[in-house]
């Protein structure tokens, strides 16, 4: 229950009275949500809100008129006429009595003769507030509690001692998380916390997620981070800066805790609040903040040496052809193939004082990893005015002698709304071209490109939010939602809990898999086939919406004919799951009553992902599981800005909200707003990521923000050499990273810690973070480059502030006219749709029409064809690439992280215990994985999650970089790269092979 | 019966008639002595007859609370919307008590037949009869008596030829004395840590697996075939003293008496009758010095209160005690009541499922306080301490483990003041206890 907000069932009880105050309290409330409803505080150690009422600390016992006990608040229902007394003497005194013997084996030296209690401390503060005096350690009979202590664990530490027993901890690890690494062990005063079954964290399954370090209250659980980096924590409460998980597409909702300028530690919102995370994280943004401190940061503009201003033109003396934009580094292709340390034994990760780490003066976190000193060679230091004069300079005179068309720039799906929309104007307006795109190429663009065809859409329907509320029957294909999207993934295990039936479309086992009541475990790129055999099995079976066709959709007949040679056997035949699971699947999806849907890069990926979609989506309209809360469609967005990036007309074929670049009504609307000739803009979409760097297109100057394509592009060999050859590249971004290795210039930006701006999540929420700290050295917002750079060039640019470019943005994106900071300043955000200032914003969409001329969805046919490569004698097994729980993308923040690097420091490659055998290959054994297009030695990891014959290598490293062997052919519709399937063969490295 | 002795004379022989006689094990043999003629009879009447039959018979929970055993069966839904569940509680723990075990031992089918005819008395499909994980022998019988139920046509799909089904799975403790506590014990049925669950919501309306839940005790169902067959007048005639108090009870006798064993006598059975009679009294030359009457849990009795209580429930409570589980733990003039209570104490200590506060750190705090007593080393403030303790450890958790621990300390430093003052001022010689673990 929310404090001062009774929910719908809402009923008045005017008879029961609390300290003699009349109260009302809903339905079924306790006296203690009666209680907080009204105002009123009863001590509480073991209830936490929404966690399973326990009873057992006792602290919370009140009188109650007429009943001869005590009763505990948070256990007991309240009842008409009942009249309760909270600080009874006879209550006092036994609240007392449990703070004394929670005391008696409680480290509270400092608390004799009215010292003070320990910030953030709820037990200490109860102590101090009913005066109970602990006895003096020397004189006490019980003894210190114990329990298990994470010894070296890079993030979460235990001072048993501390412990209190109120098994919040336990409870919000197995009922909040679902993972249940936590449990009281023994009994009596023996009883203690307990990790797994033998203390080892990693062989419970623990995640990380930092769940126990939030629901513990007397800091007996606590992360280990800020301790490290400025030992004792100070004593006063420090700032608290609301902001958003710079992470994945959920939109975690994050406080910051300033100290010094520095973010000291990272918590989250109450979990009674209206967040998207609801007061959980994940290890990534509980833990994995440290990179905005990590002394890589670059401080100040970057120029390659051989730029030389002459006069007043800046002009190139280095090298040129093949040296212009070398450096002391191997290309990403020769680390690939070097021989490297195998990766450290699994389930014992990696423990801190094994690390070569810990520069306490410098505060720097790690000598390892990340950027090697010697890649910063080839640059000098600069001013801001030197650099943005080179890179003004530079852009206007690739412009002038190439036309628009040698134009472009890739934007961030990492950088806020205001940044990417004032990028995308400077681009648009000032060189009259379309080539704009960003990383959503590499992840949902034919999740897009079939959502427009089929609903004119480009954004979930639904919210997280009813998942776990609402839905009966959950289908999940090609998303690893637990690793990739953990708080998601975890109110989906809660969903699941509470009783949804789970489907699961993948091809490796994974957590959500081995939950699954189905998992459908096809060949990877057969996903058509499976979805046709579904609609083919619902249709055989009667089992479609008939009502929702009719009214709602048209073109039935085509997909009705084109899934007729699907039979489920047919589908077994090619996916290789049986048919009757196919059946069973196809019957709970189309009953549901109400089914989710959630797909992510398991089906976008592909050469026919395009198809793979739109499959999916017949199905889903076919059933009628759109529109209803509970029924959501759901492709997870992957960054936390990917939403917001492509809302804001990052891609190169609309305006902001999705206003078509073609459309001349447009460039006049745009051109007048962004005070140009209508004529200055191009009308013509632009070229696409994976256009752009391919050899041959005509690109000469490209401008990034905030990404890293030389990682996350297929077969890197070729991207690499081809960002070698253009003729002027500036990159903006927070670390040299290894495509800013070949800039001309290299701008440093902020993270998002250190500037103010919106973020669009997953459900389409749009939030507001601020800003905590400054930005190191002379490193700038994003926001405040781009409108520098964009006087420069000659497009006036006034923004005073990310406001100020909000109230732009709602100008001309009629879906965000809504949307200001006033309205988001509260937690929860706008879902858009906002349409005018008074809409509360949109939950769910398509109740009663989609978003197409006539308010139909149309229905295309999809037929499977086979995945791009397919495995032969000389390449065996099928790649899969994609991301670990602990690392993020191209690994430029995560792998600056000291805990998240821990938990895995190393390339790997799973492949199946089987195969591994017949290759004589253990666990941890370096093997050379060749495609047919290049190399890299790995160490391998033997697991049971992957099929036989598959294989998956996360694409994080590059060192390994998974992405040298991907091959760069191209989905017809969105130019997605087919990232998830490629064929290679592995081959053990000689034993004794070490670098 | 006195098993391993002769009946006495004042004895009133129901449950205890076979004890001894094996062949009263087997299906045949206990046909041949009249079973599984109460489960006929009863099969062929409504439930609710049923019910109220054992209504009639006063028969009362004899696992220590006394609550009459037709009332709560009574409090199952009437209208059948979800699974109901009988829960046969033979995880018999507590200190001094060993009557469900002889049960258990010689009249298995007189067991099973009772939960059969409660199964069906409270509609439940599954009866799942819960034995201490230490009974290995008992469980091999029950096991054994199980099969044969089930071979005979007892049990299964058509439970007597009725066509109703009957069900009953025997599920093994691993040893935690709490699991004899309802709600742990269905926590431990579930697979969880057997800790006790708050109450409401109550077994009859949440109970295994969140279903509707009787829990019996061994005695209470072993004594419904006798109901059926010899009527609730009967049964309810069966009373010494307070009408309330119905039907025999068994008694375990342990300690310092000349003939241990398990003795049945009918209800409001004068408790120093049992002890000098039928016991044969406490040793020559000794006298007797205190006793508790029901189990370990419940206040310790001085020799008068112990020669004037009547063996019922009232009785009991009129002494200022519970009849409890009718595990009488009788000593003499030898023993050293501080040390007696400290082993309680001890026993409570090592039990507590630690979820409480008060039950965790207090039980093992006492313990320490009456060590460091035994040990010459206490001082005069301890007994306030103890006292203290005590009050905080009573009526304030979940289940009634710590109450169970305060009583004994409470009853022993109010009666046996002396004892304590003597290790405090040192003029009794201390005697060190290693520290417990």
């Amino acid at each position: 229950m929310h404090l001062g907000c009774p929910p719908a069932n809402f009923q008045p009880m005017p008879s029961a009275t609390i300290n003699g105050r009349t109260i009302t309290a809903p339905d079924g409330a306790t006296i203690l949500d009666a209680a907080r409803g009204a105002g009123v505080e009863i001590p509480t150690l073991c209830w936490y809100p929404k966690l399973p009422i326990a009873g057992n600390c006792r602290i919370c016992v009140v009188s109650v008129d007429g009943q001869a006990k005590l009763l505990p608040a948070c256990a007991t229902k309240i009842t008409e006429d009942m009249r309760v007394t909270t600080e009874s003497p006879e209550a006092v005194a036994a609240r007392r009595g449990v703070l004394k013997m929670l005391l008696e084996r409680y480290p509270a030296d400092h608390l004799i003769n009215g010292g003070r209690a320990r910030p953030n401390n709820q037990f200490e503060d109860y102590v101090v507030r009913y005066g109970v005096q602990p006895t003096p350690v020397g004189q006490r009979l019980p003894l210190l509690r114990r329990g298990d202590e994470r010894p070296g664990d890079p993030m979460i530490s235990h001072d048993m001692t501390r412990c209190i027993l109120c098994t919040r901890c336990v409870r919000a690890c197995e009922d909040i998380q679902v993972v249940g690494v936590l449990d009281v062990g023994y009994r009596g005063e023996q009883a203690q916390i307990i990790v797994g079954a033998d203390g080892d964290p990693d062989k419970a399954a623990c995640t990380w997620c930092g769940e126990c370090v939030r629901v513990c209250p007397t800091g007996a659980i606590f992360e280990v981070l800020p301790q490290q980096r400025f030992g004792e924590i100070p004593v006063t409460a420090e700032p608290v800066v609301q902001s958003v998980c710079p992470y994945c597409g959920v939109g975690c909702r994050i406080e910051l805790h300033v100290e010094d300028d520095e973010v000291l530690r990272v918590t989250s919102p109450s979990i009674e609040l209206d967040t998207p995370n609801q007061g959980s994280t994940c290890v990534k943004g509980r833990f994995g903040y440290d990179y905005v401190q990590h002394r890589d940061r670059l401080t100040a503009p970057l120029i390659r040496r051989g730029w030389v201003k002459r006069g007043t033109r800046w002009v190139w003396t280095g090298p040129n052809g093949a040296d212009r934009r070398a450096g002391p580094w191997r290309s990403i292709e020769a680390e690939g193939h070097e021989l490297k340390h195998p990766a450290p034994p699994r389930a014992t990760g990696k423990r801190l004082r094994d690390l070569p780490l810990l520069d306490r003066v410098t505060m720097d976190i790690r000598e390892r990893a990340a950027t090697p000193p010697d890649w910063y060679q080839p640059f000098r230091q600069a001013t801001w005015d030197e650099a943005l004069e080179l890179v003004a300079q530079e852009m206007s005179r690739v412009h002038a002698e190439h036309g628009p068309e040698a134009m472009a720039v890739f934007q961030s799906a990492k950088c806020t709304n205001e940044e990417n929309y004032l990028l995308q104007r400077l681009i648009r307006a000032r060189f009259g071209t379309n080539n704009v795109d960003h990383c959503t190429r590499l992840c949902h663009s034919t999740s897009v490109s079939a959502m427009q065809a089929a609903l004119n859409t480009a954004a979930a329907s639904g919210s997280m939010r009813e998942v776990e509320e609402a839905c009966d029957v959950i289908f999940i294909a090609g998303a690893n939602t637990t690793e990739t999207h953990p708080v998601f993934g975890a109110s989906l295990k809660r969903a699941h809990k509470r009783g949804a039936f789970l489907i699961v479309a993948d091809p490796r086992r994974i957590e959500l898999a081995r939950l699954a009541d189905i998992h459908l475990q096809m060949q990877p790129g057969t996903d058509v086939a499976l979805f046709n055999a579904m609609l083919h099995h619902i249709l055989a079976q009667g089992l479609e919406n008939r009502e929702f066709i009719a009214q709602r959709t048209k073109s039935f007949d085509a997909v009705k004919q084109a899934v007729a040679p699907y039979p489920p056997e047919r589908a077994e035949a090619i996916t290789g799951v049986p048919a009757a699971l196919i059946r069973q699947a196809a019957e709970r999806y189309a009953k549901g009553p109400n089914t989710t849907t959630l797909w992510a890069m398991g089906l976008t990926q592909h050469l026919t992902g395009h198809d793979m979609v739109t499959s999916l989506l017949n199905l889903i309209l076919a059933t009628g599981m759109i529109g209803r809360w509970g029924a959501a469609m759901m492709p997870v967005r992957g960054q936390n800005n990917v939403q917001g990036a492509s809302d804001m007309g990052a891609i190169p074929f609309v305006y902001p909200d999705y206003q078509s670049v073609s459309d001349p009504a447009m460039r006049e609307k745009f051109a007048r707003v962004w005070g140009v000739e209508p004529e200055r803009m191009s009308l013509t979409p632009g070229l696409k990521v994976t256009e752009m760097t391919q050899e041959g297109s005509p690109i000469r100057a490209l401008y990034i923000m905030g990404e890293n394509p030389i990682i996350s592009d297929p077969d890197i060999a070729h991207a690499e050499a081809w960002f070698r050859s253009i003729e002027f590249l500036a990159v903006q971004d927070l670390f040299l990273t290894e495509t800013a290795r070949y800039a001309d210039v290299v701008l440093p930006g902020a993270s998002f810690a250190e500037k103010t701006g919106t973020f669009v999540n997953t459900e389409r929420r749009i939030q507001l973070a601020h800003q905590a700290i400054h930005p190191p050295g002379t490193a700038r917002a994003d926001w405040e480059i781009i409108v520098d750079l964009s006087n420069r060039l000659g497009l006036p640019t006034t923004f005073p502030s990310p406001e100020a470019v909000m109230e732009e943005i709602r100008q001309v994106a009629p879906a965000w006219a809504g949307v200001s900071y006033q309205r988001l300043k509260n937690l929860a955000g706008l879902q858009y749709p906002v349409p005018s200032d008074d809409h509360p914003g949109t939950a769910f969409l398509f109740d009663d029409r989609f978003p197409t001329p006539d308010g139909k969805a149309t229905f295309h046919p999809a037929q499977y064809t086979d995945p791009a490569e397919l495995p032969d004698q000389e390449y065996p097994f099928v790649m899969n690439t994609g991301r670990q729980l602990y690392h993020w993308h191209t690994g430029t923040m995560s792998r600056r992280s000291n805990g998240l690097d821990a938990r895995e420091p190393t390339a790997i490659v799973e492949i199946h215990p089987d195969d591994a055998a017949e290759l004589g290959i253990t666990d941890g054994d370096l093997v050379r994985l060749t495609s047919r297009r290049n190399a890299v030695v790995i160490s391998a990891r033997v697991s049971d999650r992957v099929a036989r014959r598959q294989i998956f290598v996360p694409f994080h490293f590059r060192e390994a970089a998974a992405n040298l062997l991907t091959s760069p052919v191209l989905e017809p519709h969105a130019k997605m790269p087919a990232l998830k399937v490629c064929a290679v063969r592995i081959e053990p490295v000689a034993v004794g092979a070490t670098v | 019966m006195g098993y391993p002795h002769q009946p006495h004379l004042k004895e009133t022989v129901v449950l205890s008639q076979y004890f001894g006689d094996a062949e009263a094990r087997t299906y045949d043999g206990w046909v041949k002595r009249g079973g599984y003629q109460a489960l006929e009879k009863a099969l062929a009447m409504e439930p609710a007859q049923v019910i109220e039959i054992v209504k009639q018979s006063g028969l009362r929970g004899r696992g220590g609370a006394g609550f009459p055993a037709g009332v709560k069966w009574s409090f199952m839904p009437k209208e059948k919307k979800k699974p109901h569940y009988l829960c046969c509680n033979a995880d018999e723990s507590e200190p001094g008590t060993f009557k469900d075990r002889e049960i258990m031992r010689w009249t298995p089918h007189g067991l099973i037949e009772g939960c059969a005819i409660a199964q069906y008395a409270i509609q439940a499909e599954v009866t799942y009869i819960y034995v201490r994980g230490e009974f290995t022998e008992p469980l091999r019988i029950m096991e054994g008596a199980l099969a044969e139920a089930y071979r005979h046509g007892v049990l299964g799909p058509n439970a007597m030829g009725t066509g109703k089904r009957l069900d009953m799975y025997l599920h093994r403790g691993a040893g935690a004395y709490i699991c004899g506590e309802e709600t742990a014990l269905m926590s431990s049925i579930e697979g969880r840590r057997g800790n006790p669950r708050i109450r409401p919501p109550f077994p009859a309306a949440y109970g295994v697996f969140g279903m509707p839940t009787t829990i019996n005790n061994v005695e209470t169902l072993a004594s419904v075939p006798h109901i059926i067959n010899r009527g609730g007048a009967w049964y309810k005639s069966l009373s010494l003293s307070h009408p309330k108090s119905t039907g025999t009870k068994l008694f375990s006798v342990c300690g310092n008496v000349k003939r241990p064993g398990n003795y049945e006598v009918t209800m409001g059975f004068p408790l120093g009758e049992l002890i000098d009679e039928l016991c044969g009294g406490v040793p020559d030359g000794r006298t007797l010095k205190a006793c508790i009457p029901g189990g370990s849990s419940v206040p310790i009795l001085n020799r008068e209160e112990s020669e004037s209580c009547k063996l019922d429930y009232e009785g009991c409570v009129e002494q200022g005690t519970m009849l409890g589980s009718g595990g009488l733990i009788v000593f003499d003039d030898s023993a050293d009541m501080v040390y007696q209570i400290m082993r309680l104490a001890r026993f409570y200590a090592h039990e507590s499922c630690a979820q409480c506060t008060q039950c965790r750190e207090g039980t093992a705090w006492t313990v320490r306080i009456l060590q460091r007593i035994l040990a010459g080393q206490g001082e005069a403030k301890d007994l306030d301490l103890l006292l203290d303790l005590s009050e905080q450890m009573t009526g304030k958790t979940i289940c009634v483990l710590s109450d169970s621990c305060a009583a004994p300390v409470v009853s022993g430093i109010k009666k046996f003041r002396g004892e304590f003052e003597a290790y405090i001022n040192g003029t009794r010689r201390p005697r060190p206890v290693l520290v417990h673990a």
